[in-house]
């Protein structure tokens, strides 16, 4: 169990921070800067950031299953990981009932 | 009892058809994105790739009419009179490097005439036996008209590379588009320039290759998760 809620935390925190650099570093520079050869150099973001997410939701149906979490709990889960913030949010709500 | 218990049913099936039909969207999006993918792979490989036949500029596109997708970018070979010149600010090439472009109007035939990119503005004096009743033989890229600013338009200055620009300057009917020379004759001499390369064309499909495949998994992954779901309520109740 110990291990599944460090797994979990460990892809929440970096679905996180990968959710943070897309929404705030590569979609204004795509968007609002027009600065190509600077957001050529963030292609690497939304494509991290893509891969990272399918490995969080099998990390908290993973977690959700060995913790016996309600389903509505378990879709919150993964939908936190969609927004910047919310599996931030969600990680620390695990840390604090699981860890 | 009978009626709860047929209702009962009646809401698992409702229940079963729901997931089945919003796993089906997802496995859709699914091959949404995988022939984003496709498309997106081929388009790179077809907007990079230059024809290297040359052929004349009338065999592509015609005066006063849009020119057509399949003509851009190909090599082209045209003789004429250049009868205007225009300074082209804050040009960048295939190589990001921002340049003054000169480019010129050349007359094609009697009353047409295009835009040809000749070569640095810096550098248009290099050639000062050249006057207006002599013809060039100019072979180029053809490009498409370019759509954003690059400067403010005067009267010699032009923003973009936009024939719609010298609509009231000149009586000619303008081809759409741009050369972009890459060489220049008269009388079988080469007019030697510092030839700007065509800026690198992207596909008009956003995103990246392996962007559109990670969509890819995360859809299937969610129709999946649909699928899944059922099962997980019953084990966790359990």
């Amino acid at each position: 169990m110990n291990g599944t809620v460090k797994r979990y935390r460990f892809m929440a925190i970096f679905s996180g921070i990968m959710s943070l650099l897309l929404w705030f570093v590569e979609l204004p520079v795509k968007h609002l800067l027009h600065n190509e050869s600077l957001a050529t150099s963030l292609t690497w973001i939304p494509i991290v950031h893509g891969y990272t997410y399918p490995l969080y939701v099998l990390a908290a149906i993973n977690f959700g299953l060995k913790a016996r979490v309600p389903m509505k709990n378990l879709l919150f889960y993964i939908l936190a990981g969609t927004l910047p913030i919310a599996s931030l949010m969600a990680e620390r709500s695990v840390a604090r009932k699981y860890s | 009892m009978s009626t709860q218990s047929n209702n009962q049913r009646l809401s698992k099936i409702w229940q079963g058809l729901a997931i089945l039909l919003i796993a089906a969207l997802f496995l859709a999006l699914g091959l949404w994105q995988l022939d984003r993918a496709k498309a997106l792979k081929q388009s790179l490989k077809t907007s990079t790739q230059v024809d290297q036949n040359r052929l004349s500029l009338q065999s592509l596109a015609s005066a006063r009419e849009a020119l057509p997708a399949s003509a851009i970018n190909k090599l082209v070979k045209v003789s004429g009179h250049y009868v205007a010149d225009f300074k082209a600010p804050n040009q960048a090439d295939g190589n990001k490097k921002v340049s003054d472009w000169e480019v010129g109007l050349l007359q094609v035939g009697t009353n047409s005439g295009i835009l040809v990119v000749r070569g640095l503005w810096s550098e248009r004096l290099l050639n000062p036996e050249i006057s207006q009743a002599m013809v060039i033989d100019v072979e180029g890229q053809i490009l498409a008209h370019q759509v954003d600013d690059h400067s403010e338009n005067s009267q010699n200055v032009i923003s973009r590379l936009d024939s719609a620009l010298l609509v009231s300057k000149t009586d000619l009917d303008l081809f759409d588009g741009y050369i972009m020379a890459t060489a220049e004759t008269h009388n079988g001499l080469a007019l030697e320039r510092t030839r700007p390369t065509p800026e690198k064309l992207n596909s008009r499909i956003p995103g990246f290759y392996w962007q559109h495949l990670a969509y890819v998994v995360i859809w299937w992954l969610m129709a999946g998760v649909v699928l899944y779901l059922p099962f997980y309520r019953r084990r966790v109740t359990s």
